[in-house]
């Protein structure tokens, strides 16, 4: 997307999983509505997608394209595993609440499309670099999200009552896609504002 | 892309009809109504002139007129006004201004703004003031009840004589059971050419041809009567599925667009009992006028390059 | 009147704008009519199959957390299979169709609906997995075409830069499944 220079810190703005990229939207969409959701989403999709690149980075290269997607994917469902007992411990009223779309983290686009025409193509140190901060970027752009969601259309903040009007529709899967498409444009602009006083050349409004 | 050139009157012919409706709300509510309806126009106004502002362009569309005072008639007189206000921003930011405004419209901001607040404030916005109660700006109101389509959707009759029928003198949205007036803004507006007049015969014929094959009384002509006066039949009929900027430009595809708005909305009435089912479906149907516009265009198109052609054959000869 | 009903209730469960699964897919499939027929046909084919063995994982592994590596296994089978199919019978063509599964195969959509059906197989049956996975691709199909409408309109130079695109695409879906939200 982008053909400035290339820099680890790309996927916590300038390459942003949601805002940029729009991947792992479903789980912002539906489960970004309350603060707890999010950290619980945050804690699995962290964690299964460090480990899940950095284990999968050993796979060989000169398999085929599909074998290796699928074997990146096993791994990731592995991973799964214990990240989820973990998170029954963490988390014992969300998991249930987030449904399917915790499991579906494992199979996120980071992991499935990013490792192979990104990540893989780095250096080690600079790869687990770069990941940490596109895990950072969509951990970010998700707590935010969520806690907007939760003021406003639960009326609570990290479930502690807030004496504020809400509209309970933005806490749905509709007032999700609403939300980040306004998130979207409001990135863009900013962005599209850096570039002209200088900075970001290569936005795309595209 | 889109071919339809919206007259710069419209906005301000259907003002007038909606000026009319809003008197008899007036003379029904009281001053609470006034309120509700000067918060509307003055919300959409400053949300126009913003996204005027920020997205560089003249203001010079008019139309959140209409769509504000379309908004405060299709509320219950004594609506929160905080609420009513948040409507008209999302009316006319989010289902207008985002998507480029008058020249790239999508939705029907009206039906939007309230199905937005259908989805948020269902009981707020679904129980109504008994008419002939006027109310002052600032009273608390307690005494609400839930409106004539409610109880005949649930029911299948009801007891309001044909008299009240006509003056709009049963519980509901302020504006849209005034029939006579809405009538003659029906009669108006196509005349002047300001709806798609397609598309309203679509949908009150699909409304009758509904009531007559699955009566929703034991009587038919009650039924089509009964169907055509309540859940915001009518005047949806000519505000939001008749809208000139969303319904389809041909009066013969516009028909059947209207039509099966009607049809399915009646369905839904008789099979959920869901109130106003009307202007949901009208958003639930945006693809579909979206995708008989593209097919217009096409044939457009595809006429225009034909005469092309020919103009070429001809002159070669 | 049946069959109304019927399509609404279809259109208020639909994946994509209900539960929002698979949508950067549907962007992508949306752009012309070649792309939507070809993701649709082949996301289809994935969740039919893919809920086929779902029933029998379910059957045999019900409520485990390894039910998820085995779905990506079956779903990993009918990858290479019509990989292999696709190559066995459209000779030249291979090159210009695979990239359709390869969007599609571990798609949200694909791994959403086995996980939605998940875990009923006893209650449910087999025909009610082959079922889900048709009416997923369905849905799928129909999801598209309501942004196929647009499509053009949100992405034209009259939508402001900001949020020409995606942006605009995301509050057309919102609205439209705010719409759905309001009959439920």
């Amino acid at each position: 997307m982008n053909k400035d220079k290339f820099s680890v810190f790309d996927g916590l703005w300038k390459d942003n999983t949601i805002l940029s990229a729009l991947m792992v939207i479903s789980p912002v969409i539906v489960c970004g509505n309350t603060l707890r959701n999010a950290l619980a989403i945050i804690y699995a999709f962290s964690a299964i997608t460090l480990f899940s690149v950095v284990i999968a980075s050993f796979v060989p290269k000169n398999l085929p394209y599909t074998i290796r997607t699928i074997i990146n994917a096993a791994i990731a469902s592995l991973v799964y595993i214990p990240v989820k007992h973990m998170a029954v411990g963490f988390f014992p009223d969300v998991i249930p609440r987030t449904g399917i779309y915790f499991p579906l983290l494992a199979v996120n686009s980071i992991i499935i499309l990013h490792t192979e025409s990104k990540f893989f193509k780095m250096k080690k140190p600079e790869m687990i670099g770069s990941l940490v901060f596109y895990i950072l970027g969509f951990d970010l752009i998700m707590l935010i999200i969520s806690v907007i969601r939760e003021i406003f259309g639960h009326g609570t903040l990290n479930e502690n009552v807030i004496n504020i009007n809400f509209i309970s529709g933005l806490s749905e899967p509709f007032g999700g896609f609403v939300l980040l498409g306004l998130l979207c444009g409001l990135y863009r602009k900013m962005r599209s504002g850096n570039r002209i006083s200088g900075g970001d050349k290569n936005v795309s409004d595209n | 892309m889109d071919n339809t050139k919206i007259k710069s009157h419209v906005w301000l012919d259907l003002a007038v009809t909606l000026f009319g409706l809003s008197v008899v709300s007036y003379f029904y509510y009281g001053e609470r109504f006034l309120l509700l309806s000067g918060v509307c126009l003055g919300v959409s106004c400053t949300a126009e002139i913003i996204c005027s502002k920020l997205m560089h362009k003249k203001f010079d569309d008019f139309h959140f007129i209409s769509d504000a005072m379309m908004i405060s008639l299709m509320l219950p007189a004594v609506f929160s006004l905080k609420i009513a206000g948040l409507a008209c921003i999302f009316a006319v930011i989010v289902t207008k201004n985002i998507f480029g405004g008058k020249d790239n419209m999508i939705f029907s901001p009206a039906a939007a703004a309230y199905v937005f607040m259908l989805t948020s404030w269902k009981d707020n916005l679904l129980k109504y003031p008994e008419p002939n109660t006027k109310y002052q700006a600032g009273e608390k109101i307690t005494d609400l009840v839930y409106s004539a389509s409610h109880n005949f959707n649930m029911e299948g009759k009801t007891d309001i004589s044909d008299f009240d029928l006509m003056l709009g003198n049963f519980s509901g949205a302020s504006g849209t059971v005034i029939i006579p007036v809405l009538v003659v803004s029906a009669v108006v507006l196509i005349l002047r050419r300001d709806i798609s007049a397609g598309a309203f015969f679509g949908t009150v014929a699909g409304t009758v041809l509904m009531a007559f094959i699955i009566p929703a009384t034991d009587d038919i002509i009650q039924s089509a009567k009964y169907s055509l006066c309540m859940n915001m039949t009518l005047f949806s009929a000519i505000y939001i599925v008749s809208d000139r900027r969303t319904a389809p430009e041909k009066d013969y595809y516009a028909f059947f667009y209207g039509l099966f708005i009607a049809v399915i909305s009646y369905i839904l009435i008789i099979t959920t009992a869901q109130e106003n089912a009307i202007v949901i479906v009208s958003v639930i149907f945006t693809p579909v006028a979206l995708g008989i516009k593209n097919l217009e265009n096409k044939i457009r198109l595809a006429g225009e390059n034909d005469g092309n052609l020919r103009g070429e054959a001809e002159s070669i000869e | 009147m049946f069959l109304i009903t019927e399509l609404i209730a279809f259109l208020c469960g639909n994946l994509i704008l209900n539960q929002a699964l698979g949508i950067s897919t549907m962007f992508t499939a949306a752009k012309d009519r070649k792309n939507l027929i070809g993701t649709a046909a082949v996301i289809t084919i994935f969740t039919t199959f893919a809920s086929a063995f779902a029933c029998f994982i379910d059957l045999i592994f019900p409520q485990t957390d390894i039910r998820l590596l085995l779905y990506v296994v079956a779903v990993g089978i009918i990858y290479i299979g019509l990989l292999f199919g696709l190559k066995k019978f459209s000779g030249k063509n291979f090159v210009k169709y695979r990239k359709y599964i390869h969007i599609s195969a571990f798609n949200c959509a694909v791994m959403g609906t086995v996980f939605t059906i998940g875990g009923t197989a006893e209650n449910a049956g087999f025909f009610r997995y082959i079922s889900a996975g048709i009416e997923a691709g369905a849905g799928f199909v129909l999801a598209s075409l309501i942004l196929t409408a647009a499509y053009k309109r949100l992405d034209s130079e009259k939508v402001p830069p900001s949020f020409r695109g995606f942006p605009a695409m995301l509050v057309y879906l919102g609205i439209i499944s705010m719409a759905l939200y309001a009959l439920k």
